[in-house]
């Protein structure tokens, strides 16, 4: 499964979904917000945002590059836009493969991918302001705006 | 006309998600750049570390665009 979404993520849901008598393994990769603190201020939550539906295809060919490299059983990739707390999850990757290697190699690709071609942005909104994550323009006075 | 989507700081430096240009045929996505700096000159400074899209797929600079196209300028993406 291939999705974006505006609410929490079932992670246990994505797993179950993985189980099959054909893989002996099952690798998940799950991004949380992490509270960042500098010159005493703090991160309060990430707020995502897409372009879609290009956002939607590059999940969905992310998932098609990995079944061409790998033999895998089962690919889900799941992406939440919008507000999402400290220790909530932003992204779900879950792979099932017959054998572990494979597994935990396809998960990192995944995740490296989306960071390289998925067009969705973050805006991490301190207590003292907001900073576009690559960019690094914001209203925060150490962003470079 | 084409239509011009902005996202994550180029929407918040041009102070809109959406803007629509007058364009001839026979137009390179190059071109489209200075029509938008034009209107919005707080972009100008990101052009460098922009990417853009046409109907919904990465573009090249020298990329043709067409009335009717949809562009996206896209700042580095920061998902995950």
């Amino acid at each position: 499964m291939f999705a974006i979404v505006e609410e929490p993520l079932d992670v246990g849901a994505l797993i179950r979904d993985a189980q099959m008598p054909g893989c002996g393994a099952i690798a998940t990769f799950v991004g949380t917000t992490r509270i960042d603190e500098a010159e005493g201020a703090a991160v309060q939550y990430l707020e995502y945002e897409a372009y879609r539906p290009m956002a939607d295809r590059k999940l969905e060919e992310i998932g098609a590059e990995i079944e061409g490299r790998w033999n895998v059983g089962h690919v889900s990739i799941v992406h939440r836009l919008g507000r999402v707390d400290p220790g909530e999850a932003s992204v779900a990757i879950v792979v099932a493969a017959p054998r572990r290697g494979p597994a935990f190699e396809a998960s990192r690709y995944a995740i490296e991918r989306i960071k390289e071609v998925v067009p969705i942005w973050k805006r991490e909104v301190w207590s003292d302001g907001y900073v576009w994550v690559g960019s690094q323009l914001g209203s925060r006075e150490t962003a470079t705006w | 006309m084409i239509r011009v989507l902005l996202f994550g700081a180029a929407a918040d430096r041009a102070g809109t998600r959406e803007i629509e240009l007058p364009l001839d045929d026979g137009v390179t996505l190059s071109e489209v750049w200075p029509l938008l700096t034009e209107k919005h000159p707080d972009l100008a400074p990101m052009r460098d570390t922009l990417a853009f899209a046409v109907n919904g797929e990465y573009a090249r600079v020298e990329d043709g665009v067409s009335p009717g196209d949809e562009i996206a300028v896209l700042p580095p993406v920061s998902g995950g």
